[in-house]
């Protein structure tokens, strides 16, 4: 054992409560639904898993990026997009017959806009965004829970007011892939990407004379003790995410999606309470009146979800890091509750969060993801701003 | 405090098993399929991503039908 080992103390109670969730939910979905509906839970446990041991999170990428222009996270967005689009491009241009899958596409217009923009600032002042909001409440952070109830009302009320916002103007849905052909399209796209990963770097260097790199700060030899108790150099939640987001999408047959079964949840517990949700547009017809009138778990978006959750929190327990200390004070309450609102009512907006829209839509060939993508990091910008505003965070110079 | 959070935590997560119970009880269970439909069935009745209009917006087939989770119904 190496000194780095010796450190971690797993909770080894909580470890064993969470194989134990997992093994029985497992058994359950495929007693009642069939195996896929299992597997799928079970990639969900491998992305929560993923993304806390590398602690891949967008949030914090774009504040670092914003505030201090250290690059690590950005990059390792811009290469996780690049490794999915060349995996994606060729099976959703229909490269493999044998194969159906769909794009993640969005119509390009004003919901998208602002809707991306207000879940921008929602990253910044929620403390995580789609994918992040799940491994940090499943990693036992407490004002997490109060972001994600929040993210899900956001998310329902976004369902409720979605068709008004799709009525302002757009211009429809555009694939690149459609437009250009998938291997065209895929030329362009890694040409953009590349730019972008190299336009990055180079605010890194200029600010800072040098470009840290993925690597860790900390080097655990052992491999497999690394492996199981992490923490991860970064580069492997790219690799990670990039398998399991090209799995998702072979046993889906579109892109990993988080937030539709937000607003899902949300339908339900206010069908619960009496609320004649059945009525709305959105929730009466199509994929979601179908989602609806079944269980839960028959979703495969929430059967992820819950995987996420579980595997974030068997991954913390095995680095001894579930439930971290820390009071909650009643600032953060209030951003956690106004971040959660905006996340999910502009990801409902914006059709998707940094996973759905960003990540799915990108690599997909959606331009809508693009679209996306500029206005929730321009959001993000004000959503730091307005952060050192409420003193969560020091001026920029102090960061520097 | 780290005890008391895992309390929250757990008390959390106890209630939103409760609350998928409840769900899952409360609506009829699907027929079980033979693998065969599931395969036919599953890349047109199961996507996300787009809207359950008549042509869904997530599939670049436009005869692909009621299909998505992430717009409208109409």
């Amino acid at each position: 054992m190496n000194a780095v080992i010796q450190k971690i103390k797993t909770d080894k109670l909580i470890v064993l409560l969470v194989l134990f969730s997992i093994l029985s939910i497992s058994l359950l979905l495929q007693y009642e639904f069939n195996l896929k509906q299992a597997l799928f839970f079970l990639v969900g446990i491998s992305f929560g898993l993923i993304l806390m041991h590398a602690m891949f999170g967008f949030t914090g990428g774009w504040r670092m990026f914003i505030r201090s222009r250290h690059s690590v996270g950005v990059r390792a967005q811009i290469l996780l997009v690049m490794l999915s689009s060349i995996l994606f491009f060729p099976i959703v241009g229909g490269v493999f017959t044998d194969i159906s899958s769909h794009a993640a596409l969005g119509q390009i217009g004003t919901s998208v806009v602002i809707g991306a923009f207000l879940f921008g600032i929602g990253m910044q002042l929620g403390g995580g965004c789609g994918s992040g909001t799940l491994f940090t409440v499943g990693q036992g952070q407490t004002d997490m829970l109060i972001t994600i109830s929040f993210f899900i009302i956001g998310a329902t009320l976004g369902s409720y007011h979605l068709p008004w916002w799709l009525s302002l103007p757009n211009i429809g849905k555009v694939s690149l892939i459609s437009e250009l052909g998938w291997f065209p399209a895929l030329a362009v796209q890694l040409v953009v990407l590349i730019l972008l990963y190299r336009f990055v770097a180079s605010l890194e260097i200029k600010r800072h004379k040098t470009l840290k790199s993925f690597s860790l700060q900390q080097k655990n030899e052992n491999f497999l003790e690394q492996l199981i108790h992490g923490p991860w150099p970064i580069w492997w939640g790219v690799i990670g995410l990039t398998l399991f987001g090209l799995v998702t999408l072979l046993m889906a047959g579109y892109p990993w999606s988080i937030t539709f079964a937000f607003g899902l949840w949300g339908a339900k517990i206010w069908s619960a309470l009496g609320g004649d949700v059945a009525n709305w547009a959105y929730w009466s017809g199509g994929y979601p009146a179908k989602a609806l009138n079944q269980s839960v778990l028959a979703d495969i978006t929430s059967v992820m979800n819950f995987g996420i959750i579980l595997g974030a929190m068997l991954a913390a327990a095995l680095a001894g890091k579930y439930a971290p200390e820390g009071k909650l004070k009643s600032k953060r309450v209030l951003t956690a509750v106004i971040g959660g609102l905006l996340l999910g009512y502009g990801a409902r907006l914006a059709f998707g969060c940094n996973i759905g829209a960003l990540l799915g839509g990108i690599a997909s060939g959606s331009l809508h993801g693009w679209l996306w993508l500029v206005a929730a990091f321009s959001g993000g910008i004000v959503g730091v701003k307005i952060r050192v505003w409420m003193k969560f965070d020091k001026p920029y110079g102090a960061a520097r | 405090m780290k005890k008391s959070n895992r309390l929250i935590v757990g008390t959390a997560l106890g209630l939103a098993a409760i609350a998928v119970a409840m769900d899952h009880t409360k609506h009829r269970l699907p027929d079980p399929i033979s693998a065969e439909q599931e395969q036919s069935t599953m890349s047109e009745d199961e996507s996300p991503c787009g809207m359950g209009e008549e042509s869904s917006p997530c599939s670049m087939d436009s005869d692909d039908t009621d299909s998505s989770p992430c717009g409208l119904g109409d």
